[in-house]
């Protein structure tokens, strides 16, 4: 299949490509006439309790599609040349397209009924990818991912139960002039819940490391730019709704904290994919809060921004990761610069747009925001948050850099790497060109609000200081001397629980599973095995045996048993007829 | 489990050796620049040849196992494996079906390749004579299909 001039993945690619390219055009179309389209398709009517499919284009929605078809059709594009070796590379195109349509599902949707079809769509593809890989990691990460998400279907399934009462699941008409419903805020919180899980914020982020275990396209399209930020969108369709909640205080802290413990976890891991992961988890956590502030437009431009570069980053990955037969470790790396210098131009590239280098694609977003909450009445530990993750996000970048570009290559002495094919770099090309200008057109085309911005100078440089001490960590601490000390041995302790991401991958799965399992065990061996098994099962039998053994003895015929029950029976007539009258 | 001799570990010495060797690989994971790793891996070498004469049984015992207790205690979270290693990120990835399933297709299925079962079924037979001639035959009480 993969010899023919037409391969299910062009095929896929170019429908895709000329997908994006239609909507491009809506787009831009939607936006000049500011036009929207509700369209309602009525499945079933009940007792004035109407069931429907709709479907809203807006230029919110055909902004984000059209991101979505580019980032899956290059991805497509990819995996041709990544997946080559791979026999069941229909079953995985196929498995891409039905992550694509359930995210498209979830985009266009104004109603809760079809927002959860996407979402369980969204969940089980991204199981069914994370498993591709059928080794016992993948499967672990695949449940771990699978159960965390369920919690926010879960949920889902809460707010379409709370929502009966309005007598439609159409949340788009209720979000503004409910606003001081209580029943609003209850679905308000679950719906905060729901994004919680798609979008890894703290209770529930161990699972996006874990679905590393993914091939690499699969990072790229699905847990970098789309499917995490699923929950993103669902929150900024919901936005109004969010407004003066004290939920929305919480998801500020733990958006925060999300942030700042995904910077210092990357910090210290070493696989590759797994820190532009925790890259990934930190950007989120980023998004997450700034909307928490009640500035969603800003959180969608750095969504589609984070989108671009992020997934150009996870391409780069891969082609690295292809090169050096499969090792992600970045300790057996270095100096691969020199040997596959497009794919270390790309990687810087989006690198430095992570970073927020004036001028590339995240510089827009990220440094908006970053003033934006310089500018708003905030406590200092959400600043400090803010700031510090913004250093730890140049900390692990220059680190990684200098793992993989600078220092000494660490695996064999004798080597030849180079990069492989064209169509890999192809495909990068295109993310790249993205990531480069979207930033730009975007803030000039879309998001051109007119921010009056007026800081003080040391706060206004602020982003620069911190980015300059982060840079300069990153140098220091992957540039080690023979003697210098191992700082990781001298703080065993604390490194392991910075390392291990607080221990949340521990908790959320020995740690539920551990005391679930023995209230299991417990409720089954005195309740399964024990009482129930007392008054249902074996005693309910051992009465029966008792009571059968005794009623037996009427049984046998005997003539005094029944003629004194004749002298009984006669003595009541008796009575009952001397005590009628 | 760091704590745990290597299968089949069974002398003193074995042991020792075992020992030393994750000891290296745990330096490994922490000291990733190649000439500082040497240098590391020297002083720990150091470490093991100073007691490499003792004669006392008990003491080199108690050493073993503080040895053992120490690497556990300093064991690195993310251990660094080559990928198709046990733990590591490639291991098993590819699967390979072994051959007794093909045994348990349907005949249905096995009718699309009637040329390779049909020699498939003569190789078993020719196996299981082979066998015979050699080992002699099964006890038919042992048989568990």
């Amino acid at each position: 299949m993969n010899n023919m001039k037409y391969s299910i993945c062009f095929i896929s690619f170019f429908f895709l490509f000329m997908m994006m390219m239609v909507n491009f055009f809506f787009m831009i179309y939607f936006i000049m006439n500011d036009m929207v389209i509700l369209m309602e398709w009525e499945i079933m009517s009940f007792n004035s309790l109407s069931i429907v499919m709709s479907i809203l284009l807006d230029w919110m929605s055909l902004l984000f599609m059209m991101f979505v078809f580019l980032i899956s059709s290059v991805v497509i594009y990819y995996s041709k040349s990544y997946m080559q070796s791979e026999l069941n590379l229909s079953r995985f195109i196929i498995l891409v397209l039905l992550f694509v349509f359930s995210m498209m599902l979830l985009i266009i949707s104004p109603n809760i009924i079809s927002i959860l079809l996407g979402w369980d769509g969204l969940g089980l593809v991204s199981y069914c990818l994370v498993i591709y890989y059928q080794n016992l990691k993948s499967y672990n990460a695949g449940m771990l991912t699978a159960l965390s998400n369920r919690v926010g279907d879960v949920f889902i399934l809460i707010v379409i139960s709370w929502m009966l009462n309005y007598g439609s699941w159409n949340y788009i008409f209720y979000l503004e002039f409910m606003n001081n419903d209580w029943e609003m805020m209850m679905i308000g919180s679950m719906i905060i819940m729901a994004a919680m899980t798609k979008s890894a914020q703290i209770p529930f982020s161990s699972w996006l490391p874990a679905a590393m275990a993914a091939p690499t396209p699969v990072s790229a399209l699905v847990h970098s730019s789309t499917l995490v930020t699923a929950g993103v969108y669902l929150l900024i369709r919901f936005n109004m709704m969010l407004l003066d909640m004290f939920f929305l205080k919480l998801l500020l802290l733990l958006s925060g904290l999300t942030m700042f413990m995904a910077g210092i976890s990357a910090n210290y891991e070493f696989d590759l994919k797994k820190i532009i992961a925790l890259s990934t988890l930190s950007q989120l956590g980023l998004m997450m809060s700034i909307l928490s502030m009640g500035l969603p437009d800003l959180a969608f431009f750095h969504l589609l921004t984070h989108a671009m570069f992020k997934a150009l980053l996870f391409m780069c990955a891969g082609i690295i990761i292809h090169m050096m037969n499969d090792i992600q470790d970045i300790r057996f790396m270095g100096g691969i610069s020199l040997y596959i210098p497009l794919t270390s131009l790309c990687m810087n590239i989006s690198n430095m747009a992570l970073c927020g280098i004036p001028f590339l694609a995240g510089f827009y977003s990220k440094d908006l925001i970053l003033e934006l909450v310089s500018f708003s009445n905030l406590n200092l530990m959400i600043f400090f948050l803010y700031y510090l993750s913004t250093g730890l996000t140049m900390f692990y970048s220059f680190r990684l850099m200098m793992y993989l570009m600078v220092n000494d290559f660490n695996l064999l002495s004798i080597f030849n790497l180079y990069d492989e094919d064209y169509i890999m770099l192809k495909s990068m090309f295109v993310l790249l060109f993205m990531s480069i200008i979207s930033g730009s057109f975007l803030s000039w085309m879309i998001f051109s609000y007119p921010y009056m911005i007026y800081l003080p100078f040391n706060l206004k440089m602020m982003v620069i200081y911190v980015s300059l001490v982060g840079g300069m960590l990153g140098y220091f601490i992957s540039n080690m001397k023979i003697y210098s000390v191992n700082k990781f041995l001298m703080t065993y302790n604390l490194s392991n629980f910075l390392c291990l991401m607080w221990f949340m991958p521990n908790l959320s799965t020995y740690g539920l599973s551990y005391y679930f399992l023995n209230l299991g065990q417990s409720l089954l061996k005195n309740i399964d095995m024990g009482w129930s098994e007392i008054y249902s099962g074996f005693g309910m039998m051992q009465v029966m045996k008792k009571y059968s053994v005794f009623y037996n003895v009427y049984q046998m015929n005997n003539f005094m048993i029944y003629l004194f029950s004749f002298i009984i029976w006669m003595f009541i007539l008796f009575m009952m007829l001397m005590f009628n009258n | 489990m760091a704590n745990v001799p290597l299968y089949g570990v069974k002398t003193h010495a074995q042991k020792v050796c075992s020992l030393y060797k994750r000891a290296l690989r745990n330096l490994e994971a922490y000291y990733d620049r190649r000439n500082v790793y040497r240098y590391q891996a020297v002083l720990l070498r150091d470490r093991f040849d100073k007691n490499a004469k003792i004669t006392d049984m008990r003491k080199a015992v108690e050493l073993l196992k503080e040895g053992e207790d120490e690497l556990f205690k300093t064991q690195h979270p993310i251990p660094k494996l080559f990928p198709t290693s046990q733990g590591g990120v490639a291991h098993q990835r590819v699967v390979t079906p072994p051959d007794w399933v093909i045994d348990y297709w349907h005949p249905l299925e096995k009718a699309h390749f009637p040329e390779y079962f049909k020699r498939r079924e003569q190789r078993k037979k020719e196996f299981i004579a082979m066998w015979e001639k050699e080992y002699g035959t099964a006890d038919k009480k042992e048989e568990k299909h």
